[in-house]
């Protein structure tokens, strides 16, 4: 397979724009610029790319919502990969954030925005440095800034910083996080196209959607719409990590089977052991067990079972590992990063919380999982943004595959505590005056 | 109006409404914690209003949703009901459910919504939430952070409202609770509104804290009287106490806040303080309790006494009937002219060119103007519920502020321009204006604020002090705001009721209905020098001491000790009362009261009485007949406060035939009734304004100018409220950095600021946004007030 965002990945001083020119760089922007921004967009709606962030939106579809006016345009770019299992955008960045400013700039183009920003995770103080330096030489270069290579593009890109929460990758919070203030998700509508960044209409888009623009305009819409399925076209991302052998970033091409990867690219699981369940698209994906691992790799067939592509990170959890062990993680991850402005996800996720560690105490019965069910089902929909859906997904289909196990463990662990030992029939209190 | 469906019925409502508003329309109730159209948009953080609406797959909140044509909403399925019974158990798992100890008990939004949207029960075994509580948030108000549902009505109220910033929600998800940014108190003039926010009993009134429980209580529709914001209000009673006082909200007149000076000093109804017994002065120069016709025959006694040789003042929450009655009085019985009511002396024909209803501008028309005008007056002090009124038209619907005053003013941060002139040059600039609006020359400040008003659109409100007189009629029309809606002058005046008692003819050169007399009286300045030269011999006081709410205060005080009859209607001995006051009647306080007053922008509203009197208290229009009838006048019998109104209105032509059923519980304004077209027109000469030279901002020659406020907590309600005590200010001098560097003076230092022989003394505040050359006192203090000083240039130095 040809690839298209690795190309050249592991290239020394890719990230330097004199390699990153020899090796093609930033002609495709010179291409895009010299086509109308009509013809530009069409490419992109032509070639399906759909949002690699998580949600799967039609990247093209997005710029075609942005509403034509006076109004300034922003262009955010989403580098808040905080994700847990995701890992690829840091790889993109820190060795190709070239591709990425050449991606945005191509975008901003189509879209018509001057105005860019990069909102990059705090704890990527590497990439970050990475991408201050890539900006400065772009600006240098004259791929930044007025008359950008002599057209009348103008376009300025600024590298933020985030402090460091999880929530700020949702794009609304993300969008307040950049105006100063605390980063909380807003009411939808009006969406981030009408009213985002400063109350004006705004694009945002992931890492690898971005930088995946260069590509599709040095090959063509059509040409990448081929790669892929019908409705998952291209090649994406996946970051694999967990119990395999080989963990790390590989880039497929949408629609190959889920063993190709995870057995294939990453080698499966240590010798003797075998996939007990696998998070397709992010610790935030429901589940999947070793049963569904021939299913093909893309948006709608991890929909179809009850998953979904996400951000493209596969977590693999083998049998070694106890079920209740993974949920528990997963739901602290998310009460510690819930914003608590909406109220099912505050208190839905605490909730949650507090019955795992009950569980782990020994002091849980069954009826505690129906709870737990119950509470996930509670928050799925109901909140402001997707981040309590985001635990409860996997938590509850958690609890939903893995029945039998939760048992069992809830079991055991009465068993060790003070409650299974306890005398079965307790003293008698003695009633005052009384001789015992 | 459009038509949607609701449970499987068509309603009809007006479009683009949320859902749970449009959602009444067909009765149903659709549950809401965070929503509150009076903080702005909606947030959707509380998901109490989840719905479902055919067509959109998830659940969608009723709170953020507008209706549209054909909508087909269902709030009574099963799918609905799960997710709001969800909500509540959501809510309830961290609430400590101590409804029986909790002040919100009883009238809860938390309690109905559980009882009627929740489970009836908690799966929920887990410890709950802990925190420290209950805490003070502020003197005033008590947070328990437990019973916190963290719904942000208070954190919104405090950075979109009343802007000042300081609630925030600290911590994050479960671990969120409701701070102040900085850990300091939350002390701010409106905070109080937080505490009826409340959607749980999580803030609660620290003063109101265990005193009742709602089936105690009874409420009681009023009109605050301590400025002349005149907010609608409910008393919260329990056995003829006055215990709360809540909003009552009224669009056209506060928008349902309340500052807290009318939330909290209600406390000084009930204090041992208060004046409730007629008192006169006995041999040995106390003033003794006396029965209510010793009381009565001695000020009779005075006045006629006196007769055409009495000057009769009244101020702060006097009724337009007890006005009336004084005024008839004044000028029937004892044949006296002097008589006044405003602080600083406004004439008859710029009174008359002001109140042109031709001219008039509403409360609401600060929200919907295209541009508002603050001149000469600082909202928060002089009327300070518009204060959070000029924010909201700022913030919501991009009204373009202009500030000209000569005090750095609070909404200066919201203010598309603000310029500063010299401390009293308020008309000078408002001339300048004038000359800019019409095209003359004038000066580059006065010229910015036209143009910017100009460019803002046509519907341009002027707020303005009083004082400001002649010149804004004319600045009017000079803008072309005559006629109309939507635009004009709201003229803050000097009291609480100042424009009604104007209106029934309280002033030297006008009678009832600002009707012409013969030959002018003197005004207020005048009757201290006549009382102090011996030409007037009796004072009598309505809601006013002139030392602390009038100026130059050493000549009152040679004219209160000269004056053989001083008649005072008060609620407190404050200093000129105690010391010279020969009879003393108890005045009511505000919840006792029946009457009318008349708002700045002319809304009669009724003053109802809430409680009854405390100890010999009467109602002051009964007072006010007994005396007349002992003085002689011929007044038909005024048996309720009805025909006192009654009275009035045959005697102010555009107030005729008015009653207090027309002004009901939400007011009326006189412009808007028939009878306003008998406002005499205003002398075509009133509108002839000479610009005069402008004193501008720079430093005088030697010395300070000085410049005075009379804070909103500057009043004997404040100083008598327990609670509010610690309000209570001291003198302080406001000055600019460079000047205190100049004379060697830091922040917070004690100094003597002294003109003329006098002196007061006051503590450092600098202000950066002072401008240089001047500095500012407080006036209406019990000590330090700055009336004692005498002229317009001070020297500093240190104490």
């Amino acid at each position: 397979m040809n690839k298209l965002l690795f190309k050249d990945i592991d290239e020394p001083g890719l990230n330097t724009i004199d390699v990153y020119r020899r090796r093609g760089g930033y002609e495709q922007l010179r291409r895009a610029l010299s086509m109308p921004r009509e013809a530009v967009l069409n490419e992109l709606l032509a070639s399906g790319l759909r949002g690699r962030g998580g949600a799967g939106f039609a990247m093209g579809k997005k710029i075609s919502f942005l509403p034509k006016g006076a109004l300034d345009i922003y262009l955010c770019c989403n580098a808040d990969e905080s994700e847990p299992g995701t890992f690829k955008d840091r790889e993109l960045m820190q060795k190709n954030p070239h591709m990425l400013i050449e991606g945005i700039i191509i975008a901003a183009y189509a879209a018509g925005a001057n105005k860019s920003f990069i909102y990059i995770r705090g704890e990527y103080v590497l990439q970050a440095d990475i991408l201050d330096a890539a900006v400065l030489e772009a600006e240098r270069a004259g791929f930044l800034g007025e008359n950008i290579l002599g057209s009348d593009h103008r376009l300025s890109l600024v590298v933020h910083r985030g402090a460091g929460a999880y929530i700020c990758g949702e794009e609304t919070a993300l969008l307040d996080s950049l105006e100063g203030k605390r980063g909380n998700p807003r009411l939808k509508p009006p969406f981030p196209a009408n009213q985002g960044l400063y109350q004006g209409p705004t694009l945002i888009n992931n890492v690898e959607t971005l930088a995946t623009v260069p590509a599709i305009m040095g090959m063509g819409g059509d040409a990448y719409a081929k790669l892929g399925t019908e409705t998952s076209t291209g090649t994406k991302l996946v970051s694999v990590s967990g119990h395999v052998k080989r963990p790390g970033n590989y880039e497929i091409e949408l629609g190959v089977s889920s063993r190709e990867i995870i057995y294939g690219l990453a080698g499966g699981p240590p010798e003797g052991r075998s996939v007990k369940l696998w998070f397709p698209g992010g610790s935030s994906s429901p589940v999947l067990t070793g049963d569904d691992l021939d299913l093909a790799y893309d948006f709608d067939t991890m929909a179809k079972a009850g998953s979904m592509l996400g951000s493209g990170a596969i977590i693999v959890v083998d049998d070694q590992t106890s079920v209740v062990d993974v949920a528990y993680k997963t739901a602290y991850f998310y009460r510690h990063e819930s914003c608590g402005k909406c109220t099912p996800c505050r208190e839905g996720t605490n909730w949650t919380v507090k019955m795992l560690e009950r569980m782990k105490a020994g002091e849980a019965t069954p009826m505690d999982l129906d709870i737990i069910a119950s509470v996930c089902d509670n928050i799925i929909g109901h909140c402001l943004c997707v981040l309590g859906d985001a635990m409860a997904m996997p938590v509850g289909s958690m609890v939903a595959k893995f029945r039998d196990e939760f048992e069992e463990y809830i079991e055991a662990r009465r068993q060790e505590s003070y409650l299974g030992t306890a005398d079965p029939e307790p003293e008698l209190a003695l009633i005052q005056g009384a001789v015992a | 109006m459009i038509t949607f469906s609701i449970d499987g019925r068509e309603v009809q409502s007006p479009e683009n409404l949320m859902l749970v508003d449009a959602a009444k329309y067909g009765d149903v109730e659709i549950p809401v914690f965070c929503y509150e159209p009076k903080l702005g948009n909606p947030v959707g953080a509380c998901r109490m209003c989840l719905v479902e609406i055919e067509g959109i797959p998830k659940l969608q909140t009723g709170c953020s949703t507008p209706v549209k044509d054909g909508m087909v909403v269902h709030t009574q399925n099963t799918r609905v009901h799960e997710a709001q019974e969800a909500v509540v158990e959501f809510l309830l798992i961290n609430h400590p459910l101590d409804c029986p100890v909790c002040d919100k008990g009883g009238e809860c939004p938390l309690q109905d919504i559980s009882f009627g949207w929740g489970g009836g029960r908690s799966r929920f075994i887990e410890p709950k939430r802990h925190f420290q509580k209950p805490l003070e948030l502020s003197p005033l108000i008590a947070i328990d952070r437990e019973r916190c549902i963290l719904c942000y009505r208070c954190v919104r109220y405090s950075q979109e409202v009343a802007e000042d910033y300081q609630l925030v929600l600290q911590e994050r998800g479960a671990a969120s609770y409701v701070a102040t940014f900085d850990g300091h108190p939350y002390v701010a003039p409106f905070s109080g509104n937080i505490i009826e926010l409340c959607p749980v009993g999580a803030l609660t009134s620290r003063p109101y804290r265990f005193r009742a429980r709602p089936w105690d209580i009874e409420g009681s529709g009023s009109v605050c009287t301590m400025c002349p914001g005149q907010c609608n209000v409910t008393f919260t009673v329990r056995d003829d106490r006055v215990l709360r006082v809540l909003q009552r909200d009224n669009a056209e007149v506060d928008d349902g806040w309340l500052c807290d000076r009318g939330r909290f000093a209600y406390q000084a109804i009930h204090v041992d303080e208060r004046v409730t017994s007629p008192m006169v002065r006995g041999q040995d120069g106390q003033l003794v309790p006396v029965s209510w016709d010793r009381a009565l025959s001695e000020a009779a006694a005075g006045l006629t006494a006196a007769g055409s040789a009495v000057g009769a003042l009244a101020g702060s929450g006097t009724t337009n009937e007890e006005g009336f009655l004084v005024q008839r009085i004044v000028r029937e019985a004892l044949g006296s002219r002097d008589l006044d009511s405003q602080r600083a002396p406004v004439s008859r024909d710029a009174l008359l060119a002001i109140s042109d209803p031709a001219l008039q501008a509403t409360v609401p028309d600060l929200e919907f103007a295209h541009a508002v005008l603050v001149l000469d007056t600082e909202p928060v002090d002089d009327m300070a519920i518009l204060d959070l009124r000029i924010r909201k038209g700022v913030r919501r619907n991009h009204v373009k502020l202009a500030i000209a005053s000569a005090r750095p003013s609070s909404l200066d941060a919201n203010a598309a321009a603000s310029v500063r002139f010299a401390p009293g040059a308020g008309p000078a600039f408002a001339a300048e204006l004038v000359s800019a609006a019409k095209g003359e020359p004038s000066s580059d400040d006065a010229r910015s604020i036209v143009a910017l008003l100009r460019e803002a659109g046509e519907d341009v409100v002027i707020l303005a002090s009083e004082r400001v007189g002649v010149a804004l009629a004319a600045l009017a029309d000079a803008l072309g705001l005559r006629d109309r809606a939507g635009a004009g002058l709201l003229v803050v005046p000097s009291s609480a009721n100042g424009r009604g008692l104007r209106e029934v003819g309280f002033l030297p050169d006008a009678g009832p209905g600002l009707s012409p007399v013969a030959e002018p009286g003197r005004h207020a300045g005048q009757i201290a020098e006549a009382a102090a030269t011996g030409d007037i011999t009796a004072l009598w006081l309505l809601g006013i001491d002139p030392l602390r709410d009038l100026p130059y205060r050493l000549r009152w005080e040679q004219a209160l000790s000269r004056a053989a009859t001083v008649i005072a209607h008060t609620n407190f001995l404050t200093e000129g009362i105690r010391d010279h006051a020969t009879v003393v009647f108890p005045a009511e306080a505000y919840a006792e009261k029946d009457g009318t007053l008349t708002h700045p922008d002319g809304r009669l509203q009724r003053v109802r009485p809430a409680i009854g009197h405390s100890g010999a208290g009467r109602y002051g229009w009964q007072v006010l007949t007994d005396l007349g009838t002992r003085v002689g006048l011929h007044v038909p019998r005024v048996l309720t406060s009805g025909i006192a109104l009654a009275q009035l209105a045959q005697a102010v032509p555009f107030y005729a035939g008015i009653t207090q059923d027309e002004i009901g519980g939400r007011g009326i304004r006189w412009q808007e009734r028939p009878a306003a077209s008998a406002f005499p027109a205003p002398a075509p000469a009133s509108v002839n304004v000479s610009p005069a030279p402008r004193v501008g901002p720079s430093a005088p020659a030697s010395g300070l100018r000085l410049g005075t406020f009379r804070s909103i907590w500057a009043s004997p309600e404040v100083e008598h409220s327990p609670a509010l005590a610690f309000l209570r200010p001291r003198q302080k001098i406001e000055m600019a950095p460079s000047d205190a560097d100049r004379l060697g003076l830091g922040d917070g230092q004690r100094v003597l600021v002294s003109n003329n022989g006098t002196q007061v003394s006051a503590t450092v505040a600098l202000r950066q946004a002072i401008p240089a050359g001047s500095v500012f006192l407080q006036d209406g203090l019990a000590e330090d007030s700055a009336n004692v000083l005498t002229g317009s240039i001070v020297e500093v130095r240190r104490a």
